[in-house]
């Protein structure tokens, strides 16, 4: 998957966890939680869908990685990569 | 029995609704329980859910209409007597065992789901405190603009120096309000000010009428961690339990055990409810909080009660809830740990009688068996109302929710 696709995904996913959000607006270097008031539901709600949607595991510990849009899409390009 | 169907207060500070969609027709059956009307409110759209089982007969107020709290919306024909509020107060809880360590309750012998309105019969609410001590009633004296026609601009968000401007010199009538406002488009910042002024009143009214005591207690959360990094290992995201839970579960355990903390102060005295309808803050975006409650909390699982959570911050956000959420809290937790502060001091929501803050779990040294070990620490608040209890059963409703929490397996 290319880093623009996992990019636009993300967002849908963003937009899902919090419909009152501009998705044009989302800085991906800042962390969701300043950027949105997220709280710890939104965060685990943003975690589980980014797990489904692109099929992979995310364990507590890994949490703190889906701080940020662009953390949140490299850690799914190291988990998609081949031979994981 | 024909009955009518009215607006009910949603809140202790609301006035009024704009009705926005009708959700059942004429002719329909409808059940207890089941949304029948969409009104919107300063807390965001909100579903109101039928009192009953029956059938819609007619609509009394159409979409577009701004309508008070207590006005007729409908007809209905009703199974049995109404229990639409005005109702009595819920019967009193039998006396909570006083020894917190006693094993968890058999459930209540009321195993179906409380009547949204059962324990909230504040009908109206009592006049808010709006006007009393904001800016437009400071600017009285001097504006030619009617109470009412104040009030109204307050609750639209239209500025005293337009009206006064848009005046010319007459009185400025609440007809003039609505023009005025009608031409200004609703920007967001308006809704904020309206859930602002309105957190603003209930706060007001609970800071004037309740004289809050505060105690504060650390909690070893390490059992609780322990068990919770456990259970969640195995499960998929979404089925993983959050902090937040665990504590609402053993707060809402703990005040349905004691007397004192979960029920409302009204007319002069204390009514203990018997469910414990725990209302959790949840931060609207942009500022304002809103607190739903999570219906019969001591009774649930965890599981439950997360997926109920869960469901609330969803509807929060989509900015739509339903009407027994509102009305049905019994008591307040509310939650700051994601903010990292250690010590939340909260204020009641009245006519509750007691809210618990919860601040961050954060490792410290902590002494155990005569040595530092390092533990994640939580620091619980109680803020509960003197006119039903004292910092001493307060201080044993803290070291009962500590105790459940030390002991999450069986909550």
């Amino acid at each position: 998957m290319e880093p623009n696709d996992i990019r636009a995904k993300l967002l849908c996913l963003l937009a899902a966890v919090a419909p009152d959000i501009d998705p044009e607006s989302v800085d991906p270097e800042r962390d969701l939680r300043d950027q949105f008031d997220f709280d710890s539901m939104d965060a685990l709600h943003f975690a589980s869908g980014v797990s489904a949607a692109f099929g992979i595991e995310i364990p507590e510990t890994d949490y703190p990685k889906l701080a940020s849009l662009r953390a949140a899409g490299e850690l799914i390009e190291e988990r998609m990569a081949p031979g994981r | 029995m024909k009955i009518e169907f009215r607006l009910p207060s949603l809140g202790a500070d609301m006035e009024s609704a704009v009705l926005t969609e009708w959700l059942k027709k004429p002719g329909d059956r409808v059940r207890q329980g089941e949304p029948l009307v969409t009104v919107e409110t300063t807390k965001g759209l909100i579903d109101v859910e039928s009192y009953d089982d029956g059938q819609l007969l007619e609509h009394l107020a159409q979409p577009g209409a701004k309508v008070p709290v207590g006005a007729v919306l409908a007809r209905l024909e009703v199974e049995g007597t109404s229990r639409s509020p005005p109702a009595p107060p819920a019967p009193h809880a039998t006396p909570a065992p006083p020894v917190p360590h006693a094993p968890p309750a058999p459930p209540a012998p009321h195993a179906t789901p409380a009547p949204p309105a059962a324990l909230t019969a504040e009908l109206p609410a009592p006049a808010p405190a709006l006007a009393a001590g904001s800016p437009e009633e400071a600017a009285a004296p001097h504006a030619r603009i009617s109470p009412a026609a104040r009030r109204r601009a307050h609750e639209l968000g239209v500025s005293l120096e337009d009206l006064e401007r848009s005046g010319g010199g007459d009185i400025v009538h609440i007809e003039d309000v609505e023009k005025l406002a009608a031409r200004k488009p609703a920007a967001p910042t308006d809704e904020r000010a309206l859930m602002r002024a309105t957190i603003g009143a209930a706060m007001a009214r609970a800071k004037r009428e309740i004289p809050h005591y505060y105690l504060g207690h650390c909690v070893d959360f390490g059992p609780a961690r322990d068990w919770l990094t456990r259970h969640n290992a195995p499960l998929p995201v979404k089925e993983r339990l959050l902090d937040a839970v665990l504590i609402t579960k053993a707060v809402a355990l703990a005040a349905f055990r004691l007397e004192g903390f979960n029920g409302y102060f009204r007319s002069g005295r204390f009514e203990q409810s018997t469910a414990v309808n725990a209302g959790v803050a949840i931060a609207v975006r942009g500022g304002g909080l809103v607190a739903p409650a999570l219906l019969d909390a001591h009774r649930k699982d965890l599981a439950t009660l997360m997926q109920e959570l869960s469901a609330l911050v969803v509807r929060v956000r989509a900015g739509h809830l339903r009407s027994g959420e509102f009305t049905a809290a019994t008591l307040t937790i509310t939650n700051l740990g994601a903010e990292g502060v250690d010590v939340l001091y909260p204020v009641i929501n009245p006519p509750q009688v007691a809210i618990i803050g919860a601040g961050a779990i954060r490792d410290r040294p902590w002494v155990e068996d005569g040595r530092v070990v390092v533990r994640p620490v939580l620091t619980l608040a109680l803020a509960a109302d003197h006119r039903v209890t004292d910092g001493r059963a307060g201080a044993r409703f803290l070291r009962a929710t500590a105790d459940l929490l030390a002991q999450p397996q069986a909550l």
